[in-house]
């Protein structure tokens, strides 16, 4: 894959990263990550509940070789730890969720969400500040009238700049289960929020009501066997919207045809492959992550294994299956034990739908070119990684005889899992959170 | 647990050689594509079902979160435990069964053997304590009996599931060959049979007949969804908040005193020696570990541990059947 053999790697850690590179604090553990629609901003939340904006510097003529780094560009803490005092249990401060609004003015829109509330921040920032206040002086102390014997026109000055952050929706206590999805309508105007039973459609000017619009909670909870992994609007159609089992089930809904969207309009589902069959069938067939193609005509889900793509046509089988790391097949049993088999790792498209790219474990990520084929795997690791360096392809040897910068199955590291990443939008730059650590890679063309 | 997995290993992989350890063990099994139709690879698909039916079973038990658990992985977990005991069901009602309330004997092995496919994973061992826990009178006892019922209600339902996803349940001969020679002894010694057991073998023709078996727990699912029997006995509450009533206790009643109760027994102890040591050894251990289970439990519980008095009298009849047995 020609576009993909250069990389130039950068590095960025949270500022309160412990300096040992062989530990961390979990509350740096990164919990997703999201470019904005124009890919100038890349959000990522943590399991702390902080929420980390990038912002790609502006291209200068006067260095093209270094073409657009992300910087910081706002800090701050979108959620704080709850506890549930009916339940007496803990609500998880961790960042679910980032997902943008587009951007219509100078302020940018995301809501962020945690396992119960979702919330709309809004960014914006301040360069100039008015002076010249006939009231107050300078440093904001109240002038004494009568000392005052001049009026004067106050004016705005430059002054450094500062990314404010501020809450402006608070949208909450409207899910009784976990929330593992929202999803941004294409009308802007709505949104949807999803948890493990049921699903509910927002409008961003209302917080104190929500209308469900999927809910597969059965009446008798002990018949429970099914739950909701993931859900996300289609892209251009704003009435339909898929969501996902733990059964390896896709439902597409269309919210014209009733109000609540129990009966989906599709169905999609593949034929479990008996020669395949195990006592672990059914928990690597659970969807982790469901993604529309830019297109909206494909729809991508992740599973244990492997990565599909579906055509929104074809609902008896996907399109398209791509293995991921099938040589853990064999090792089901202890990943169940370690409880690895419950990782649920995220997929993206690139801006073009031809490459597909999924995370792994022992750092390793891979990407698919759906038109040639080919595929690649790469690590984000801070020893392999150098500023400028080129990532090379790694490769997992199954058995038999390790060549050389190969690495056997046993001696992967499954605690450094790669379950968020992110894709420009339109260009080839991919960010990539492994940990504690976000990687951002550059498609090097000079 | 780690323990005790690897005797059963020993004993069945001839040819390895040595004490395995539970890793190799895990991997042993695993890389097989183990058909339950096979001969020798027959008991290794046991063995490997019943490692993912003890893990299971630990992670739905040993989860104490200080969060509120995923719901997704509670269900996932579920269902592997749902589905392996439908598998032992189905095994159970193939096999042979002496069905005739008259003969007093009989009853004794009926509910022996319908116990069986519950504790397959004791496969070295007699299970005698299991047997004498449902030899407990019917009403003083909400587990086994009761139990026993709905395994034939369900057995019938499973039944006639088309079940793509069961396989065909293995002739499991050869294990319990060892167990008939016990049985044999254990009839000989305790021919008086209780009201359980007739219940049992009531339930046994009722799966024969396969009757509409009203039971307020079972819900008929012409679908052919797997059953999942509501915990009319709601002993335990694993899942605190969760699933808001206590789900998967529903599959678990019917296996759960003895299943737990002998789970992190030292299976050293479970050498196979006819009606001796190893049933001295378990009857000194129930009483203990179900007073000890019924407390750690308790926490989980958003019920009053009612069965406290039921358990109390099963443990005496466990005494007074064991005086019995051994002589004393």
């Amino acid at each position: 894959m020609k576009c993909f053999s250069r990389y130039l790697p950068y590095l960025f850690r949270p500022p309160s990263t412990i300096l040992s590179s062989s530990c961390h604090a979990e509350a740096d553990i990164i919990s997703t990550v999201e470019f904005n629609h124009t890919g100038e901003l890349l959000a990522t939340g943590d399991k702390g509940g902080r929420v980390v904006i990038f912002q790609r510097e502006q291209e200068s003529k006067q260095q093209p070789q270094r073409r657009g780094e992300y910087n910081v560009y706002s800090t701050f803490q979108s959620h704080e730890p709850e506890f549930d005092y009916l339940k007496s249990l803990e609500i998880e401060e961790k960042i679910n969720k980032i997902r943008w609004l587009p951007q219509h003015n100078a302020a940018c829109f995301l809501l962020s969400t945690n396992d119960k509330t979702v919330k709309l921040w809004k960014v914006s920032e301040r360069d100039k500040r008015p002076e010249g206040y006939n009231l107050k002086d300078e440093d904001g102390r109240l002038r004494d009238p009568s000392m005052i014997t001049t009026l004067r026109v106050p004016v705005l000055r430059p002054m450094d700049l500062m990314v404010e952050a501020t809450p402006r929706r608070v949208f909450a206590n409207a899910h009784t289960y976990h929330i593992n999805s929202i999803s941004v309508n294409s009308d802007y105007e709505t949104y949807m929020s999803a948890d493990d039973l049921r699903i509910n459609l927002w409008n961003f000017e209302i917080t104190n009501q929500s209308f469900n619009i999927v809910d597969i909670k059965p009446a008798n909870m002990e018949e429970l066997t099914e739950v909701i992994t993931a859900a996300e609007f289609h892209p251009h159609h704003c009435n339909t919207f898929v969501y996902s089992s733990s059964k390896g089930t896709i439902r597409l809904c269309d919210m014209r045809a009733s109000a609540l969207c129990d009966r989906h309009a599709k169905f999609f589902e593949e034929p479990e492959d008996p020669s395949n069959r195990s006592f672990f069938s059914e928990i690597i067939s659970s969807i982790s992550d469901v993604k529309f193609s830019h297109s909206g005509r494909y729809v991508m889900t992740r599973d244990y294994l492997t990565v599909k793509v579906w055509d929104l046509n074809m609902e008896n089988r996907p399109m398209e299956t791509y293995q991921v790391h099938d040589y853990l097949r064999s090792k089901l049993c202890s990943l169940y034990e370690n409880d690895c088999i419950f990782d649920k790792f995220e997929c993206v498209w690139n801006g073009s739908d031809s490459v597909i790219m999924t995370g792994s474990y022992n750092n390793f990520f891979r990407m698919f070119d759906r038109n040639t084929k080919r595929d690649v795997t790469l690590e984000a690791s801070r020893e392999n990684s150098k500023p400028r360096a080129i990532l090379k392809p790694r490769k997992v040897c199954v058995g038999g005889k390790r060549r050389k910068d190969e690495i056997s199955v046993d001696s992967l590291d499954f605690s450094k899992k790669i379950l968020h990443t992110a894709w420009h939008p339109s260009e080839n730059i991919i960010a990539v959170a492994a940990t504690n650590n976000l990687y951002i890679f550059q498609d090097k063309v000079n | 647990m780690l323990k005790w997995c690897s005797e059963p290993c020993a004993r069945y992989m001839l040819g390895k050689g040595g004490k395995r350890k539970f890793d190799e063990h895990e991997d042993g099994l695993e890389g097989k594509v183990v058909s339950p139709t096979d001969g020798p690879s027959k008991v290794s698909y046991t063995l490997q079902r019943q490692t993912i039916f003890n893990i299971s079973l630990m992670k739905l038990y040993n989860h104490r979160p200080l969060t509120e658990p995923s719901l997704q992985k509670t269900v996932l977990i579920n269902n592997m435990l749902r589905r392996i005991q439908e598998e032992l069901k189905q095994e159970g009602s193939l096999r042979p069964v002496f069905v005739t309330a008259s003969q007093p004997a009989d009853p004794l092995g009926d509910s022996f053997r319908e116990a069986q496919p519950a504790f397959s994973h004791l496969a070295a061992q007699p299970l005698l304590p299991a047997d004498l826990v449902s030899a407990a009178p019917l009403e003083a006892c909400l587990t086994p009996a009761s139990l026993l019922e709905d395994d034939a209600f369900c057995t019938s339902q499973t039944v006639q599931h088309d079940g793509p996803t069961k396989l065909p349940p293995p002739a499991l001969q050869p294990v319990k060959d060892s167990f008939s020679s016990a049985l044999d002894e254990i009839e000989e010694l305790c021919p008086a049979p209780t009201s359980a057991e007739a219940v049992a073998v009531a339930a046994e023709t009722a799966a024969d007949d396969s009757k509409d078996h009203p039971s307020e727990s079972s819900v008929q699912r012409p679908e052919g969804v797997p059953e999942s029997r509501t915990a009319e006995p709601k002993l335990m509450d694993p899942l605190p908040g969760n699933f808001e009533i206590t789900t998967s206790t529903g599959f678990l009643t019917d296996l759960t005193l003895d299943d737990i109760l002998f789970a992190d027994i030292d299976t050293s102890m479970y050498d196979f020696d006819p009606c001796t040591s190893a049933t001295g050894a378990a009857s000194k251990m129930a009483p203990v570990s179900a007073d000890e289970l019924l407390k750690t439990l308790a926490p989980y519980s958003s019920q009053p541990v009612t069965p406290n008095q039921p358990f109390k009298m099963d443990l005496t009849e466990l005494d007074h059947i064991m005086e019995v047995l051994v002589g004393s």
